[in-house]
């Protein structure tokens, strides 16, 4: 219930930007993001940590944003979908240009939440195999696409980086 | 097959939205904010009447600003044209998850502390689960006059054909089973989701549907208000699959934004409700075959018991769904019982009835080969229709035109499912019938095959519109009705577009999901007939306005109109394309024109008598460990036929998505209900398993493309396209189960064949 929530003040950077925010001490990450900040491109599809398309990075590391509270995440840096596209050429990270080409996207409901898993597994591991890419984004759930369009977007993503 | 000559179609474009959907800047309805949150309370009870409902508590919580019960419910019947329609609340409560009470409050835990504060008292009534027991008259009645839900009532839908007597007595071989398929739930990752608000006396609704000129007509209908002042938006669709049609929760939406005085409503499922919204039905099947010596099939009888859940859908009136005319059989009886029980209710998934009837059809005809001693392709390759054949009747009601019997135009079933045999490698593999490809230690392997006839798209009883604007600039707009989900129906038009005009993509605009714009199409995104019908009337819709064109332009290039070609934004005289002149220096204003239908169109039938038909087939391989029962999927190879394809990654795209969602039915997705906690323990993605990563096989597809080059652009089949998107997801399970009994010889007659049952299955006959 709300009212047994205190209030606090945390320090978030996201996509490189500093926030002061006043949060509830049972607020979710997720809800930070999406109700303060306006940044909806992390979804809710089961908001008990099932589904994955709430995934953002936290200092790298993908965490599923609706089970972290954003109380723990005071003086951390997260990253979004949003923070991907260099905000003033417009250019796409090439995992973003990798999911258009290649057909990853279909209703499009996961593919923020799939596209910084596979950021998270591509900065660490930037020449996977297909079973290392099935490992790093078997938490993300897709209904539409079957992940064979997914998994090629991702080995076309490695590639296209291993070029740059 | 690129078409000769075209430059847009048969080439891979990403879907127009792509870039907005991997930015995060696609906007879905539960990123828009509302002043109110929608909390629902849900039956405890399978089957309960409502003796008293008391929300005063509720109603002095601060922040509740309002709560409606059964009482403040208009009683307006929906949806439209079931046959089993409904209030959006009432006191008899068939499920359990029914509707008791709503309430709108600030925050969402004040609705949830809310909903605590109502008082009810329920009176119990007995409920029943099976569709077959509930089809008997001592069951428990969930409505008076009963639980089947068929016109006329109390009977079940029957389309039969020749003797079926005369082919069982034909036969040298018969066999009889049963079967048990299970629902599926559609389970799209985006919940079901729908927010209110009213600008003066505007109804504006933003809501995740597949059919939103339906959700119009519907509001607007309960709510007493004419439809064109409400208004429906749908600016991204997280996935449908046919559990995102109409709804009672839209409405309850709705009615709440107009009691808290116009304020705006968002109602968002949790997981748990998604779960226990809409599913597949379950199939209680029994299957009963006879053939002769050489394969050839002599008669079917089937009869299905299908449990559509307590409220009546789409599902009620689909009969008997696709399958019948797979096989040319001269005599046949096909049965199928609609029946209500006290589960949530199920609607059209895709593929529909299919599954069901494919499950039967094509183990049993598995099982009548083994007896003969004979491969199974090639009964089913004797047993298959080609092109041109004549085919039984087609059981077309009263609502639909139809054919006596009907013709195939061009049906390479014979080819696909050769082409999908070769590539499961089934020479090489197939040892016979029950006897595994391959032993290792306790894990066995063994491959199977499905194949099925279903129909293309399909006629729908209500008006299609669509519009064309060519501009001055020759550029153009399509506004329609067809609805977007993720499949990537935008850009297909757009396609079409650009290349009836000879001009570029990017000079096609087109607008859709909203319905204060966009065109009449009650049916939108449902049954994969949006690539047949819209395609076919955006191309009939083209041509009419470049006939209009024609005539502007004629007097000035000193020509008739009949002698006006219009291509690459410019006009000229037939065999002059030298003196070609820009449209723009011709026209001074845009020109529009629209194609309606039907009636007066004729699709999916391509000319009277043909029928568009189309083959599917499906080979799967497995291993099963026979110590525990696991079933591990190692290949899966789908045939579809696209007839042409116009975005190949797109068609693609929809053959692998479906069959994984139809390799979930088939292994993992256990719905589940519990009696006796009065609880869906599939409510969740935990214990409902839908395919992740790790699950999935190697996928091939087989797309083949045939076109009547003749008759091109094909009256009902835009340059010989047909829809495929729901096609992808019929067969596994079938599949699987026939691959499952090649790699043990024991047969699962239960899907899905989870290790639970395979296991069962396995201790009940010894394994060969």
């Amino acid at each position: 219930m709300e009212a047994a929530a205190t209030k606090k003040i945390i320090k978030l950077v996201v996509n490189g930007k500093e926030h002061s925010l006043e949060i509830s001490t049972n607020e979710t990450l997720a809800e930070v993001l999406r109700e303060k900040l306006n940044l909806t491109g992390a979804k809710i599809g089961c908001n008990r940590g099932e589904c994955g398309a709430c995934t953002v990075l936290i200092d790298g590391k993908a965490i599923l944003s609706c089970l972290t509270l954003a109380i723990e995440c005071g003086g951390k840096e997260v990253l979004t979908i949003e923070g991907l596209e260099n905000p003033e050429t417009g250019e796409l990270d090439p995992i973003q240009e990798a999911f258009i080409e290649n057909f990853g996207i279909q209703c499009g409901f996961c593919t923020p939440g799939m596209v910084m898993s596979a950021k998270a597994l591509l900065d660490k591991n930037p020449n996977p195999s297909e079973e290392e890419i099935k490992e790093g984004i078997q938490g993300n759930l897709c209904r539409c696409t079957g992940y064979t369009q997914i998994i090629e977007s991702i080995l076309a993503a490695a590639d296209k980086m291993r070029r740059l | 097959m690129a078409k000769e000559g075209a430059k847009v179609l048969g080439k891979s474009v990403p879907i127009m939205e792509a870039r907005d959907k991997v930015t995060g800047r696609s906007q879905y309805v539960d990123d828009m904010k509302a002043e109110l949150c929608v909390k629902m309370l849900g039956s405890p009870h399978a089957h309960a009447i409502i003796k008293s409902i008391d929300v005063s508590r509720a109603k002095k919580l601060k922040g509740v600003e309002a709560i409606l019960t059964y009482k403040e419910v208009p009683r307006k019947l929906i949806p439209f044209r079931s046959q089993r329609a409904c209030y959006a609340m009432d006191k008899h409560l068939r499920h359990v998850g029914d509707y008791v009470a709503a309430v709108a409050a600030t925050s969402e835990a004040i609705a949830e502390e809310a909903l605590d504060l109502i008082d009810v008292e329920y009176k119990v009534l007995p409920a029943v689960f099976d569709p077959e027991e509930a089809a008997k008259p001592t069951a428990p009645k969930i409505y008076p006059e009963g639980n089947i839900n068929l016109t006329p009532r109390e009977a079940p839908t029957l389309h039969d054909w020749g003797d079926i007597d005369k082919g069982f007595s034909e036969a040298d071989v018969v066999v009889e089973d049963y079967f048990d398929v299970t629902p599926q739930l559609h389970a799209a990752i985006e919940p079901q989701v729908c927010l209110a608000q009213w600008q003066g006396d505007k109804l504006i609704i933003n809501a995740a549907t597949q059919t939103p000129w339906e959700l119009r007509d519907m509001v607007a209908y309960v709510l007493g208000i004419p439809e064109g002042r409400v208004v429906v938006l749908t600016p991204n669709v997280g996935g449908g699959f046919g559990g995102k049609y109409v709804g009672r929760y839209p409405i309850i939406t709705c009615l709440l934004s107009r009691m808290a005085g116009g304020k705006s409503t968002k109602l968002t499922f949790t997981r748990e409700e998604a779960q226990c919204y809409t599913r597949r039905p379950r199939g209680k099947l029994y299957a009963r075959v006879g053939a002769k010596k050489d394969g050839t099939i002599t008669t079917l009888q089937y009869r299905a018991y299908f449990d559509i859940g307590a409220y009546g859908s789409y599902q009620g009136s689909l009969r008997l769904g696709a399958g019948k005319l797979s096989y040319k059989i001269e005599n046949a009886r096909f049965e199928a019982w609609h029946v209500h029980t006290n589960l949530f209710p199920c609607d059209s998934m895709r593929s529909v009835l299919l599954p069901f009837n494919s499950y039967a059809m094509e183990s049993i005809i598995d099982e009548v080969t083994e007896k003969l001693g004979l491969d199974p392709a090639e009964v089913r390759l004797k047993n298959m229709p080609e092109s041109g054949d004549m085919m039984p009747p087609k059981p077309y009601n009263h609502e639909f035109t139809g054919f006596k019997r009907a013709r195939f135009d061009i049906y390479p079933g014979k080819q696909m499912l050769r082409q999908v045999m070769e590539k499961i490698g089934w020479k090489e593999k197939w040892k016979g019938a029950g006897k595994p490809t391959a032993i290792d230690g306790t894990k066995r392997r063994g491959i199977g095959l499905a194949y099925a006839g279903t129909h293309c798209g399909f006629l729908t009883l209500a008006t299609t519109n669509i519009q064309v604007v060519i501009n001055t600039d020759g550029s153009a707009v399509i506004l329609s009705g067809a609805q977007e989900i993720g499949q990537g129906i935008n850009t297909t038009l757009r396609m079409m577009a650009a290349e009836s005009l000879g001009i570029s993509l990017e000079d096609v605009a087109i607008v859709t999901s909203d319905t204060r714009t966009s065109q009449y199409e009650p049916t939108s995104a449902r049954a994969s007939h949006q690539l047949a019908s819209d395609g076919h009337l955006l191309l009939k819709a083209i041509e009419e306005a470049k006939q209009k064109v024609r005539e502007i332009v004629a007097p000035l290039l000193g020509a008739t109109p009949g002698e006006i070609e219009i291509k690459r934004k410019k006009a000229y005289v037939k065999g002059n394309p030298e003196g070609a002149k820009p449209l723009r220096e011709l026209l001074s204003s845009s020109v529009t024109a629209s194609a309606v239908g039907p009636p007066g169109s004729t699709y999916p039938e391509v000319k009277p008598g043909f029928i568009a038909h189309q083959p599917l087939a499906l080979a799967a391989e497995v291993e099963v460990d026979i110590e525990t029962g696991v079933v591990t999927p190692i290949k899966l190879v789908i045939g579809l036929f696209p007839g042409r394809m116009i975005n190949p990654g797109v068609v693609r795209g929809q053959a692998i998505g479906g069959v994984i969602q139809s390799l979930g039915m088939a292994i993992w997705e256990e719905f589940k209900y519990d009696e006796g906690a009065s609880a869906y323990p599939s409510r969740d993605f935990t214990d409902y398993r839908i395919p992740r990563t790790l699950d999935i096989p190697k996928v091939e597809a087989v797309l083949l493309e045939e076109v009547d080059e003749n008759s091109l652009p094909h009256e009902g089949l835009p340059y010989g396209a047909r829809g495929i998107g729901e096609m992808t997801a019929w067969g596994a399970s079938v599949a699987i189960a026939n691959a499952i009994y090649n790699a043990t010889g024991v047969r699962v007659k239960k899907s899905p064949a989870t290790a639970e049952v395979v296991l069962e299955a396995l201790k009940k006959e010894s394994v060969k």
